[in-house]
């Protein structure tokens, strides 16, 4: 089992080596001269030129791309081309925010999805099963960022509740985290119900039922004990996607997380924020697989003699 | 399977947790606030540092506003006064002497002498600060006394004293500048009314009052900036008293905001004008008759009404009317297709052509495109829309590989020379400014005066002079002149809206 | 794992990153010889078609479908066509949903922005599928040190949120249709690579594969003839929800302001443009994306339910 840790630790080598090189490949084609960018738009050419030459721009591909992880292994990321500070002071600034926003959001889909999907799987091909698969499917479908703008409307105008925007307390996070949880209740909603599914097929449930325990104990104590499993699995992933992906809600309720700092940072070719910020989140993404991955193999013996 | 139980709740009580204890750490705030002490202000977009030498973009200088001072100043209608200093000399066209008041103190305890105004003046050049042309003409800082300073500059320049007022040319503290090291931008140190407190990032920045101001103390205690990218979601903040001042309300908020009582809305007319502009490099656009058969066969007012919903003014000529040395007398254009088909025939398009319109993601510049692409093909020309990324938008027209292109131009200084030297002079091509490519030798030799010249009238003339050329030439269609729209809160006093954006808080305080 | 949309922030959702041995969720097939598959998937069809939510979801993507086909005999107006003093008009007669910020008639951009997101959805989900597809059985058909470093490269992309890869992508190489369907196909990659990998690793060592090779079939041959036959099943449900992500995708890079270039009506950029009128003209924001939000539900039911009916383990 340890050895199967170590492993999947130095696997994150090549993927962090290769999700910086994508990144810098993609930075590299994107049109914007950072050099431009740090003196304006006014700035004479020549100055232009001379700090493309101080910042290692004229360089070739390679030499840049090697300097760059020399450099990150070091722990330097660089400085913003658009505020001079720190990648790394500007990234950590964020995290905070982005972290609170991705656990509450996969709270609010696990409170949904799961009692969703167990109703579902219970009541299989009823009308219950439809209607509950039916409202799980509601949030995944309206576009972000404008289911947040309908929760604006109704509950900071017109039943004023909730504030319309910012980060700082707790009222402030229930929006965009319903806003991004909702939307991924489906996923949590589907892998309960087709773990139920299979679960509640095997022969100790039918011998649980067999022995006359009820419905409820069935279901509560049985079936959704070992269900869990593959939920809590998803459970990880989303929290891991979602550290990056909530963008547009991001946008949307004004919240100061990494996601939205990178699009500004994509879209300003800030080139060293945009490098130090992918690489974070693939790295928070990767280590929270792996520690799901690790908590899987632990709980399932099966899983567990496949690694050894 | 009890561990797998217990992993489980130990997980969701992870999360429950960690989200309780970082997000409700503070007590639970209700959203209609209204603190005495606390300004809170909306705005749109962070600021990217708190060192004038380090950038010039507006979020930025609206917050440097309100903690440093400049040496001049100007007012919200547009003039220059003494702003920092309690006096200054021309002493010839290129000798300016100024003298410092005793006792200013910087937010650091420091006393403000001339060698902070030379620290400044050298750091800013020595840092090839993004607003440093600004000071293109200064050629050094002298320092007399403690208190007496000398500015020298290598060529007379007519607006020397208004640019002294832009926000850029702050007034920085050497002692301060070196402690703050790489990070100066995140610990300001200014003169002004408010001192730097704290910096949220993407969230909000926080000042307080400094008790030593020179001119006095603010009226208010604390002032907090919110960024809240959005215009829909800024126009709510004030809606429901989550923010006392809005800056940039959209169009499509303002009517909503102005039916409210609760609210004050204030509409000026701004420095910031919108322009479609031709690439007069390239074939057809040389052609001058091409260039004024698309301003006649452009509705350009309906246009700017559908853009604008009525908050702007329809731009007859390239200044706004606020400026200083604007032509009010220019006739624009007016809407003609008859005459545009006409004029297309003359210039052999009689049967039309093939170009293209491009602009960036401003939903404004966009919506213009969509406009003018539908009615451009009324009188034949067909124009396909290219939205890019500001970055590349505008290295690709400073290289001059487009045909028509929209853009916008904020003469922040209000004065002539800074709305239009950059954008029609020859010198100006490309990355300058002048992405047009058009020049002309009369329009070159009048801009030259009207910068070079420190005399008023003959200032005047020259500007007079060149804006009917460059209307009649039509190197652009002329847009619009947009107005600033802000708002406030019903119970906030002494808000009074600056053309260019950069609003002063001084005097601002909730009743 | 099919996991297709799950913050619809993302373009795409991902698979799970590392294999799954339980494989509980991913619908797995169990093998079957050609002859077998016709009544295979009468089976499936007919399943499918007891389970009321698909097939409500599968009329709605034919209606869609035909409207996209039909389009301009559909709409009553060009979706070009502006009237500027027709501004934000509320639905009328001559206009049923109302007319947006230039006086297009809202009917008739959603009529052909139909096209515009079924052609974002299934090309994006095509790309996908056929790099993703071929890697992912190269992967697993020959496994060993092609395995080991395709499989790395999946998790490089895995690990970079989609949605900012999409947009690096777009903002690299241009907004516009084709750069759109291009990001958001190249994000959703790994996925099927993912998928496709684990069925054909379970069916090549079946016997009737083996049998085959016995007999001297050539590789090509037997992972065209066998093995793909056999992974369509969680591909088809895959792609159905893929198809729904890619149009939240392209919407999100509409909202972002990187989508595609008007006049194209999108669904996205409609809604998007129209969120500033939502006060003072709700239409025009709400129609578009009440067109979206029936579109990824129809997807979804019709996903959720080809599921079922494919999962040989539901069977009853």
């Amino acid at each position: 089992m340890h050895k199967y840790i170590f492993r999947r630790i130095l696997m994150l080598i090549p993927v962090m080596l290769g999700v910086s090189f994508v990144v810098f490949t993609i930075m590299f084609f994107t049109p914007g001269d950072p050099a431009r960018i740090m003196l304006g738009e006014r700035a004479p050419a020549d100055e232009v030129a001379l700090l493309r030459t101080q910042m290692g721009l004229d360089d070739p591909f390679l030499v840049r791309y090697v300097n760059f992880v020399v450099n990150a292994v070091r722990g330097d990321l660089g400085r913003s081309l658009v505020t001079r500070r720190s990648v790394a002071a500007e990234l950590f600034s964020r995290f905070p925010a982005t972290m609170q926003l991705a656990a509450a959001a996969v709270l609010v889909s696990v409170a949904m999805g799961i009692p969703i999907g167990i109703i579902s799987a219970t009541k299989q091909y009823s009308v219950f099963d439809g209607f509950s698969m039916a409202l799980a499917l509601v949030g995944v479908s309206m576009p972000n960022f404008w289911q947040g703008m309908m929760m604006i409307l109704l509950f900071s105008i017109a039943i004023g509740i909730l504030p319309s925007s910012g980060y700082g307390t707790f009222w402030h996070l229930i929006m965009p985290a319903v806003t991004i949880g909702t939307s991924s209740a489906a996923i949590i909603t589907r892998m309960t119900r087709s773990s139920m599914l299979e679960v509640v097929r095997q022969d100790y449930i039918r011998t649980a039922r067999a022995k006359g325990l009820s419905e409820s104990v069935v279901i509560n104590r049985h079936a959704l004990k070992n269900a869990l499993i593959p939920i809590v699995t998803v459970i990880g992933l989303q929290f891991g996607y979602l550290l990056g992906g909530a963008v547009l809600t991001e946008t949307i309720f004004a919240w100061p997380g990494v996601g939205r700092f990178m699009v500004d940072a994509i879209r300003q070719k800030d080139f060293p924020v945009v490098q130090g910020g992918v690489l974070l989140l693939a790295l928070t993404f990767s280590l929270v697989n792996l520690i799901v991955d690790i908590m899987y193999a632990y709980i399932d013996p099966r899983i567990k003699a496949q690694y050894k | 399977m009890r561990f797998a139980k217990s992993i489980a709740v130990a997980l969701v009580l992870i999360i429950v947790a960690g989200t309780l204890f970082a997000a409700g750490a503070k007590e639970p705030q209700a959203t209609k606030t209204q603190n005495r002490d606390t300004i809170v202000v909306a705005m749109g977009a962070d600021a990217r540092s708190l060192d004038p030498h380090e950038t010039n973009d507006q979020p930025s200088a609206r917050i440097m506003k309100q903690i440093y001072s400049t040496l001049m100043h100007q007012t919200e209608d547009l003039q220059i006064e003494k702003g920092l200093v309690t006096d200054y000399r021309v002493v010839s066209d290129t000798v300016y002497e100024f003298t410092l008041p005793s006792g200013v103190m910087f937010h650091n305890g420091e006393t403000l002498t001339s060698r902070d105004v030379k620290f400044t003046f050298d750091r800013m050049r020595e840092k090839n600060a993004p607003a440093g042309f600004l000071m293109a003409a200064l050629d050094r800082v002298e320092v007399i006394d403690d208190l007496n300073f000398r500015m020298v500059l290598e060529f007379p320049f007519g607006p020397f004293l208004t640019h002294l007022a832009h926000t850029a040319m702050s007034i920085v503290n050497e002692k301060a500048v070196t402690a703050g090291g790489a990070d100066y931008g995140r610990s300001p140190v200014g003169t002004g009314p408010f001192k730097f407190v704290e910096w949220r990032a993407g969230d909000s920045i926080t000042l307080e009052r400094f008790d030593d101001y020179y001119r006095g103390p603010a009226q208010a205690s604390t002032i907090r900036f919110r960024f809240i990218p959005e215009d829909a979601n800024r126009a709510i903040a004030i809606e429901t008293g989550e923010a006392d001042i809005v800056f940039d309300v959209g169009p499509n908020d303002f009517a909503n905001l102005e039916a409210l009582p609760s609210v004050i809305t204030s509409q000026i007319t701004g420095l910031t004008t919108f322009y479609m502009g031709f690439n007069a490099a390239k074939a057809p656009f040389d052609d001058i008759r091409v260039r004024r058969a698309i301003n006649l066969a452009l509705d350009v007012d309906g246009a700017t009404e559908a853009a604008f919903l009525g908050f702007a003014t329809p731009a007859d000529g390239p200044l706004p009317p606020s400026v200083l040395y604007a032509n009010q007398d220019l006739d624009g254009y007016g809407y003609d297709p008859a005459e545009a088909r006409r004029l297309l025939a003359e210039a052999g398009y009689a049967d039309g052509f093939t170009t293209s319109i491009w602009t960036n993601n401003n939903p404004v510049r966009v919506m213009y495109s969509e406009i003018f692409q539908e009615q451009l093909r009324q009188v034949g020309i067909e124009v396909s829309i290219e939205i890019m990324e500001f970055a590349p938008y505008l290295d690709r027209t400073a290289l001059g590989e487009h045909d028509m292109f929209m853009l916008g131009w904020v003469t922040v200084t209000g004065d002539a020379d800074y709305g239009l030297y950059s954008l029609f002079h020859s010198t100006q091509f490309g990355d300058a400014g002048n992405r047009t490519f058009w020049g002309n030798a009369e329009v070159d030799r009048l801009l030259d005066v009207g910068k070079t010249n420190p005399d008023p009238a003959q200032r005047e003339q020259a500007y007079m002079r060149a804006q009917e050329i460059i209307t009649e030439q039509a190197p652009w269609v002329f847009l619009a002149n947009r107005d600033e729209l802000n708002a406030t809160r019903n119970y906030v006093e002494g808000f009074i809206p600056h053309a260019a954006g950069h609003h002063n808080l001084y005097r601002v305080y909730n009743r | 794992m099919a996991n297709s949309t799950a913050d619809n922030d993302q373009p795409v959702v991902k698979a799970t990153p590392t294999p799954n041995p339980a494989g509980t969720s991913t619908v797995q097939t169990h093998p079957k010889t050609p002859k077998k598959q016709r009544s295979q998937w009468a089976e499936v069809w007919r399943r499918l078609r007891r389970n009321r939510m698909a097939m409500v979801g599968l009329g709605v993507i034919v209606v869609i479908i035909l409207t996209a086909i039909f389009a301009d005999f559909v709409a009553p107006y060009g979706f070009r066509e502006q009237n500027l003093r027709l501004r934000n008009n509320p639905p009328s007669r001559e206009h049923i949903l109302g007319t947006d910020d230039l006086g297009r008639d809202i009917l008739s951009r959603i009529i052909h922005g139909s096209r515009v997101s079924l052609q974002v959805g299934i090309v994006a989900v095509s790309i996908a599928v056929i790099i993703g597809g071929s890697l992912g059985a190269l992967s697993g058909y020959y496994g060993g040190r092609l395995d080991n470093v395709v499989m790395r490269a999946m998790d490089v992309l895995l690990a970079i949120p989609s949605i900012l890869l999409a947009i690096a992508i777009v903002s690299a190489f241009g907004g516009g249709l084709v750069n759109v369907m291009i990001a958001v196909g190249i994000a959703s990659i790994p996925q099927y690579a993912r998928i496709v990998r684990a069925s054909v690793i379970s069916v090549k060592e079946q016997e009737f594969v083996e049998a085959a090779r016995a007999v001297g079939a050539r590789d090509f041959r037997i992972i065209v003839k066998h093995i793909i036959p056999n992974s369509l099943a969680p591909i088809i449900v895959q792609g159905t929800l893929g198809v729904a992500g890619a149009i939240l995708a392209a919407a999100g890079l509409s909202f972002i302001g990187l989508g595609i270039q008007p006049p194209t009506p999108e669904w996205g950029a409609m809604l998007s443009a129209g969120r500033h009128l939502i006060r003072t003209a709700w239409h025009v924001a709400t129609f578009p994306g009440i067109a979206i939000m029936i579109t990824i539900f129809a997807l979804n039911l019709l996903g959720d339910g080809l599921r079922d009916a494919l999962d040989p383990r539901l069977k009853q």
